[in-house]
């Protein structure tokens, strides 16, 4: 009797939530600020 | 022998490409919520000359109803709908460029009051949510995710919740849709309320971030009141969101146990998994503020910087809600939401008035 079986190639996905791109991105922005790219931002 | 199917893999599509296809959005979003700011200013001025008597109105519900208009009438045309839908994108990086503006000691004391007072807030709110749900006749995990959804933080816990206790997309979307719904009309009425009451900046934003159900509605329910009242909204909000882990495990436990939901392996790693990162953003900016990482201009700039990711967040609660949309989802799921948010919304600002009486604000 045959078994049939399911496989799924298990790579591991490297793709960061958007929860986590929302903190790198505000974190490098905090970075940019610090360094002195950006000296002041307007409102 | 064993035959093994290889499922197809849905190729990815290439990062450049969905960068390029969110920019129209995002422009959308940039001019929403810039033509609100220019509104602020100009209507203000222009009733002034003019000898008007008009109320200032600030910039969060200008951005916010020319979205609605814009949805509501020509609607949303598909170009630029991923780009919308990154509001939630710029409502997170914003709130963690906001922990500049917190000292620690400040987190620490306000979310201790604040985790006191969602602890209080969840378990009254999935109890009665539950009770009113089992009246209503709505199915489990109906109620399940209506429960999760104006207990803890919305749209994101309806989400995470549905795939930990295998609800149907079906449940998903009447939830979904009446916490939308409702945090829509929160917009308008939480801020008369505050007013009506002369409740402080600090016992204002408490309460929204406690009671608004969805990140961006409490955000913008805050700033709608003042800039301070903003501020402390998201810090409540935010410690409701650190909450959400533990309440999806919960329910996922529950539902297993019923052999209606697959079972929780590693709870430390599911944990891990549901917890919103961005917390942990808002924590360390907050810490770097605190130990004088930044000098004032710079936490000056990182604050303004998180004015304008508001600023699109703000133009994305607009955008994306339909009210005619939202109607074709039936009355029920409403009706059970609307009920539990009155009663959550009474029982949190008499939480707040007692707190503030034990902490004098």
């Amino acid at each position: 009797m045959s078994i049939n079986k399911v496989s799924l190639s298990s790579r591991k996905s490297w793709n960061l939530s958007l929860d986590s791109w929302a903190v790198v991105a505000a974190l490098l922005a905090a970075l940019l600020i610090r360094a002195g790219v950006f000296t002041r931002v307007p409102w | 022998m064993a035959d093994a199917i290889v499922l197809p893999q849905a190729r990815p599509a290439q990062p450049a490409l969905q960068f390029l296809r969110v920019i129209p959005g995002v422009l959308l979003l940039a001019a929403v919520g810039y033509a609100g700011k220019l509104l602020e200013r100009n209507v203000g001025t222009y009733a002034k000359a003019h000898h008007w008597t008009f109320p200032n109105i600030e910039y969060v519900l200008w951005a916010i109803l020319i979205g609605l208009a814009i949805s509501n009438t020509v609607g949303v045309p598909q170009i630029f709908r991923s780009g919308v839908a990154t509001y939630e994108f710029w409502l997170k990086a914003g709130i963690v460029l906001l922990g500049s503006r917190f000292l620690l000691g400040d987190v620490l004391k306000l979310g201790g009051v604040s985790l006191a007072l969602v602890a209080m807030e969840i378990a009254v709110a999935i109890a009665f949510m539950t009770l009113l749900g089992r009246a209503f006749g709505l199915r489990p995990k109906l109620t399940s995710l209506l429960a999760v959804g104006s207990a803890v933080c919305g749209v994101s816990a309806i989400i995470a919740t549905q795939g930990a206790i295998e609800a149907d997309d079906e449940d998903s979307s009447f939830a979904i849709a009446a916490i939308l719904a409702l945090g829509a009309l929160s917009l308008f009425t939480f801020p008369l309320i505050g007013h009506a009451l002369h409740l402080s900046d600090h016992a204002y934003g408490l309460w929204a971030g406690l009671a608004v159900d969805n990140t961006a509605e409490a955000t913008a329910a805050g700033a709608l009141y003042s800039d301070a009242a903003g501020k402390l909204a998201v810090l409540a909000k935010t410690t409701r969101n650190a909450m959400i882990g533990f309440v999806v495990l919960a329910y996922a436990i529950y539902w297993a146990s019923r052999g209606e939901a697959k079972t929780v392996g590693n709870k430390a790693a599911f944990l891990w998994q549901k917890f919103p990162k961005f917390v942990l953003g808002f924590l360390l900016i907050s810490i770097l503020a605190t130990y004088h990482f930044f000098t004032k201009e710079q936490t000056t700039a990182l604050a303004n910087l998180s004015r304008w990711a508001f600023l699109l967040t703000f133009a994305g609660v607009g955008l994306r809600t339909n009210f005619r949309e939202m109607r074709k989802q039936g009355l029920r799921p409403f009706a059970v939401g609307a009920i539990g948010e009155v009663v959550i919304a009474v029982f949190t600002l008499a939480l707040v008035a007692g707190a503030g009486k034990l902490f004098g604000f």
